[in-house]
């Protein structure tokens, strides 16, 4: 589904003319030509090129071939190793993903014997979800973990691929299982002495092996089995079934759509060969939430997305591909191109240490810093506070700029790190409530940069029911609050409130029983009563019932509610909080769409079809272009293909070539009286030909002298 | 007939063994007979799954002490791997020299007369399910027949489901028919599994309660039967199956100590359901009950276009092509007005006459890509330009098999023709889960 970045670029190798149809060949110079390959010198040659890899940067020089090559390499390197952190614990996250899985299937695996499931093949379901990316990685792991961990016996993972036909998959099986164990020498021998009279997609040989290693069990890993022919998979699974007395076969299937799927799939009496469970793997969707957490919102994270990126790639993850790899490589291609074009991005690279970030920062640099959108909003900022002594020498002073910058850089980075506390309150504290849709803090995470969580029924809901908790549930909420976010802040005001409701709660616990304490704010139990009135009356009745503790919980919980409101909407306060404000947020936050959105979902139809219908956009000659920028329409000036495709487009199903081959000449004629069919005969079949290339066009023999129409534009 | 040939007390335990099948084991007894006693060149054994063929030739020949070789057809996977089995099996088990292995026909032939050249006694060799050889032709199971004729002390012993007529191309050799179980036989032989009532409170196992166990047993094995088996499961492995499933809820109640044995007219109406839910005879990998409500909460999910790009994928399979602009267009809804105004004029003459099948059971239609991004496009919400995410989601509906190219040419070839590959249920469900109206669109 991914598409992966080839690992080394033969820039040097590269030569223009090798993509050219032809050329004159000269004879210069021994060196020009590229040297031949020697098989010998692969080895030494990759080490060579790794040498000079790591000694040569690829980024371009920026500030208008300005940047001294150290900083260039800076920004390399900081590219390398900021990405290197984020990508390890992004690698934590999908190997630990897994895990509950691994456990439960390895757990199936050991303790399955075909005598407990009425003697049919003991067989795992694992249903993996359509994303097929993952499928290699997960039987990869679980194949791991029974081979090594396990160590009840070999494992072999059979995919489409290997299975066209019956014997190739016997004989792939076969040699998999058999040579997988570290095995004695003699052991080896006298397996191959006793099978070298069978054929080798005979699964005697297996029995064999199994004959001399008692107690393993031989496990069978479909990674897809919706793409296996279904014929081959009922007679692998008839075969197995009928070995099952001499080989201890363990089947687990990988299924990506739904167990009903697989059933139609097979013949009855296949299934009824079988026996066992299923496995869900976890849902996509947690695995993103836990990526996105710690690369956008944790203080770990140093580089993160803005609010159009992040929206591009959660709507893409969700409607288009939802693959956590191709997020992972979205991801990795953000920080590239940050460090690819932004020279300020070695800023990023001093967080740790900020002493050296002065020397490092160039004229260029400073002046790069003074053009930034949030620099100029900072200086206004001090204007309008009639700082005016200090807007001077921020304009004018380079030094006291570095100044600035160092001072400011953590102020900043601390931003993203609030931001994401904010949302880890917002979401536990919505999911401690009874409220319906449960939004991930992913999707809270564009709306809160973007500002609109400011306004957002999300954060008006979730306080709305914080009023109407009862006791239990608020100090469930307080509990986890403080064991997932450290907020200062929060945890500060909040410890001597949880005290005293604990408390209250223990005290109504001694006196009545009563271990629930409810909030006055709590309506929900009189939905009843339908009039004002007796809603009124029920309110009072509620009231005249509440507890001695009751009502002083009501109080605590009212200083919680004005805690956390007071908290929420000042952290997502656009106009004093809001992303623009932060001194040089253009470092730390990443928000180009458009490089995403050109390489990961190109259009490639739609730019053929436009570069076709409307060659004027591509080519802007004033022959093509009217002047008022209304629609041209044909012109016999416009390039002959784009003519034929003009034409077509205003065609049915079938083309008669007589009359699309007129109207050609009389576009391409124009005024001209003489001019002449040879040359314009010669532009037809070339731009029918290359109509036929780009597969808009075929021969048909439906009708003579027609050709059919493939394509339509706008699809 | 010559039952004297072998001692009655082997077929008493045999009859024991296996009730009701006398006459097929006197008939077998027959055939194969002592090592004096000349025996056929073949025989066939013919009969259903779970008819006991198998079972009762092997006891047999393992008590009459007989030279046989077993084997199992449909392990092996060529013709050659067959011939190669049967060369190595023989030669071991007649004891002769191994002479190497035999890969085809003609070569077995040789091997197996040399094998069996000095042999004293009968050979039998059984060909279990020979019916389910892969590659096997008619040719092969004439050549197999005849293997018995050319060399003297060999009998071959076919045994299948179905015997077609001039199977061996030869006199027709003798066959012994394995009839399927009536009712009453396989409450006969069910008979001999009684399964425990796990009773509470006992102390001692008696005479008593075995004797009122085979009575529940029998009387609960012949209403399964009447309900379920009946119709679904006649074979008695199958038969079993269920009721050793339904056995334990079943008598639950007198385990219990709530009901007694003798009423049984009464248990069988409290678990009346039990015999109408069809659960205990589907066959599934996961039992039903065991995981069944969790699955419902934690389903993978299609993206959100893929789903969109399956049901345009239908569409363009059931819907014939010329009808696609009534439905499709968004300027004129004829179509659909069409369809919901058509209630009140009944069936003509005319329609009546054409009668024609209905869509669904036609199978999908092959379409052209382009016919399916079309419709993608038309029954889409909402207007979105084509990018390479929709065809890679193309390509992952085709790797996952809901999508299948229906001819040879090359993927990108502009006339290659697709075919949907999933079921109206499971469409249905994804449109509604998308908020799609698929019902709408489909012509009938």
């Amino acid at each position: 589904m991914e598409s992966t970045p080839p690992e080394e670029v033969y820039v040097e190798e590269f030569d223009p003319k090798e993509h050219q149809g032809c050329y004159i060949f000269t004879l210069d110079g021994e060196e020009d030509r590229p040297t031949k390959r020697r098989k010998t010198k692969g080895k030494q040659r990759a080490t060579e090129k790794a040498a000079v890899e790591e000694e040569k940067c690829p980024f371009p020089v920026l500030l208008d071939n300005t940047e001294t090559e150290s900083t260039i390499k800076l920004r390399y390197q900081t590219y390398c190793k900021l990405w290197e952190k984020q990508e390890k614990r992004t690698k934590a996250i999908l190997d630990s993903f897994n895990s509950k899985t691994l456990d439960d299937v390895s757990a199936f695996v050991k303790d399955a014997t075909p005598e407990k499931y009425e003697g049919k093949i003991p067989t795992a379901l694992v249903l993996a979800g359509p994303n097929i990316a993952s499928h290699e990685l997960l039987f990869e792991q679980l194949a791991q973990r029974i081979r090594n961990q396990d160590r009840t016996g070999p494992v072999v993972v059979l995919t489409s691929k290997d299975a066209t036909n019956l014997k190739t998959t016997l004989r792939k099986l076969i040699r998999d299982a058999t040579q997988q164990d570290e095995g004695v020498d003699d052991e080896e021998e006298d397996i191959i002495r006793k099978s070298a009279k069978l054929l080798n997609y005979d699964l005697q040989i297996l029995q064999t092996w199994c004959g001399l290693h008692e107690g393993q069990k031989v496990t069978i890993a479909i990674q897809d089995s919706e793409a296996f022919d279904s014929n081959i998979l009922s007679d692998l699974i008839s075969l197995f079934s009928s070995y099952l007395d001499r080989i201890p076969f363990v089947l687990l299937v990988g299924i990506a759509t739904s167990v009903e799927i697989f059933h139609d799939k097979l013949p009855k009496s296949a299934i009824r060969l079988m026996r066992g469970n299923k496995f869900d793997v976890e849902r996509a969707e947690e695995c993103l939430a836990q990526i996105f957490n710690d690369s956008m919102m944790s203080d770990k994270a140093v580089l993160r997305l803005g609010a159009s990126v992040c929206d591009f790639l959660l709507e893409r993850y969700r409607d288009h591909t939802q693959s956590i790899q191709a997020f992972v490589a979205a991801l990795k291609y953000a920080y590239m191109s940050h460090f690819y074009a932004n020279p300020l991005s070695i800023i990023l690279g001093f967080l740790d240490s900020i002493d050296g970030l002065g020397d490092v920062l160039s004229t260029e640099h400073v002046e790069a810093i003074r053009n930034v959108p949030s620099f100029r909003r900072y200086v206004e900022g001090r204007l309008a506070a009639k700082e005016v002594s200090e807007v001077c020498k921020l304009v004018t002073d380079d030094d006291y700029v570095r100044h600035t910058v160092a001072e400011k850089i953590l102020e900043s980075r601390n931003y993203g790190i609030k931001l994401g506390q904010a949302l880890a309150f917002l979401e536990i504290g919505r999911s401690c409530t009874l409220i319906q849709n449960k939004t991930p803090r992913y999707e809270l995470y564009a709306k809160a940069l973007s500002g609109e969580l400011q306004t957002s029924p999300l954060v008006r809901e979730f306080l709305m029911s914080l009023k109407r908790m009862n006791s239990t549930t608020l100090l469930n909420l307080f509990e986890k609050i403080m064991q997932e976010v450290q907020i200062p802040a929060i945890i500060e005001a909040l410890g001597p409130l949880q005290e005293k409701i604990q408390k209250l709660v223990d005290e109504a616990e001694a006196s009545g029983g009563k271990k629930n304490l409810i909030s006055e704010f709590d309506m929900t139990n009189n939905t009843l009563r339908g009039t004002a009135v007796s809603k009124k009356v029920r309110l009072g009745e509620q009231k005249s019932s509440l507890t001695k503790q009751d009502t002083e919980y009501s109080g605590l919980i009212q200083q919680v509610y004005t805690i956390a409101e007071s908290y929420l909407t000042t952290t997502f306060n656009s106009s004093e909080n809001g992303l623009q404000n932060v001194f040089l947020h253009e470092i730390f936050f990443y928000d180009l769409r458009s490089p995403h959105s050109a390489v990961f979902a190109p259009k490639p139809r739609a730019t053929i079809e436009r570069g076709l219908s409307q060659p004027q956009d591509y080519l802007a000659c004033a022959c093509c272009t009217s002047t008022d920028g209304e629609e041209v329409g044909i012109r016999g000036s416009q390039a002959p293909t784009s003519i034929i495709y003009q034409l077509y487009l205003e065609s049915g199903a079938l083309i008669n070539i007589y009359d699309l081959w007129s109207a050609f000449y009389s576009v391409i004629a124009g005024d001209e009286e003489h001019f002449d069919v040879a040359t314009a005969q010669a532009l037809f079949y070339r731009s029918l030909a290359e109509m036929r290339f780009l597969g808009f066009v075929k021969h048909t023999k439906k009708k003579t002298d027609h050709i059919a129409k493939l394509g339509w534009k706008g699809i | 007939m010559n039952d004297d040939i072998l001692p009655a007390e082997l077929l008493t335990t045999l009859n024991e063994q296996f009730p009701c099948r006398a006459p097929q084991i006197r008939r077998l007894a027959a055939l194969i007979g002592t090592d004096e006693a000349p025996s056929p060149p073949a025989i066939v054994l013919h009969g259903l799954e779970a008819t006991g063929k198998t079972a009762i030739v092997r006891t047999f020949l393992d008590t009459v002490e007989a030279s046989y070789t077993w084997i199992a057809c449909h392990e092996c996977v060529t013709v050659r791997q067959l011939m190669e089995r049967i060369s190595a099996g023989v030669t071991e088990n007649a004891g002769g020299i191994d002479t190497g292995r035999a890969g085809d026909v003609c070569a077995l032939g040789v091997r197996l007369s040399g094998a069996l050249s000095g042999a004293e006694r009968k050979h039998f060799l059984v060909l279990d399910r020979v019916d389910r050889t892969r590659e096997g032709s008619s040719v092969l199971f004439a050549a197999l027949g005849r293997l018995g004729e050319m060399i003297p002390s060999l009998t071959v012993i076919f045994i299948l489901s179905v015997p077609k007529p001039r199977l061996l191309s030869s006199a027709e050799p003798p066959h012994i028919h394995f009839a399927p179980y009536t009712k009453e036989e396989s409450i006969k032989i069910l008979s001999k599994y009684v399964r425990r009532i796990p009773f509470q409170d006992i102390e001692e196992y008696t005479e008593e309660d075995a004797k009122e166990e085979l009575y529940v047993w029998q009387k609960f094995c012949g209403t399964v039967w009447d309900s379920l088996a009946k119709g679904t499961a006649r074979n008695v492995v199958q038969f079993r199956a269920i009721v050793d499933e339904m056995w334990e809820p079943f008598v639950k109640p007198i385990a219990e100590g709530k009901y007694g044995t003798r009423n049984y007219s009464s248990l069988y109406l409290l678990h009346k359901d039990m015999f109408r839910r069809e659960t205990s005879v589907i066959d599934m990998v996961v039992p039903a009950g065991a995981a069944g409500e969790k699955a419902a909460t934690n389903m993978h999910d299609l993206p959100y276009y893929s789903k969109f790009l399956l049901c345009a994928a239908y569409l363009a399979s059931y819907n014939p092509a010329r009808q696609d602009a009534t439905f499709f267009m968004k300027s004129n809804d004829f179509g659909r007005k069409k369809r919901r105004g058509g209630g009140t004029t009944g069936p003509t003459k005319r329609t009546s006459k054409n009668r024609k099948i209905h869509r669904r059971l036609l199978g999908p239609q092959a379409f052209p890509l382009e016919r399916l991004q079309a419709i993608f496009a038309a029954i889409l919400p909402h207007r979105i330009s084509s990018s390479a995410d929709i065809q890679m989601q193309i390509a992952t509906l085709t790797s996952l098999r809901l999508l299948t190219k229906a001819s040879a040419t090359d993927v990108l070839e502009a006339s290659t023709k697709w075919r949907v590959n999933a079921g109206w249920d499971y469409i249905r469900h994804v449109a509604r889960s998308v908020k799609f109206d698929i019902e709408d669109f489909v012509a009938e």
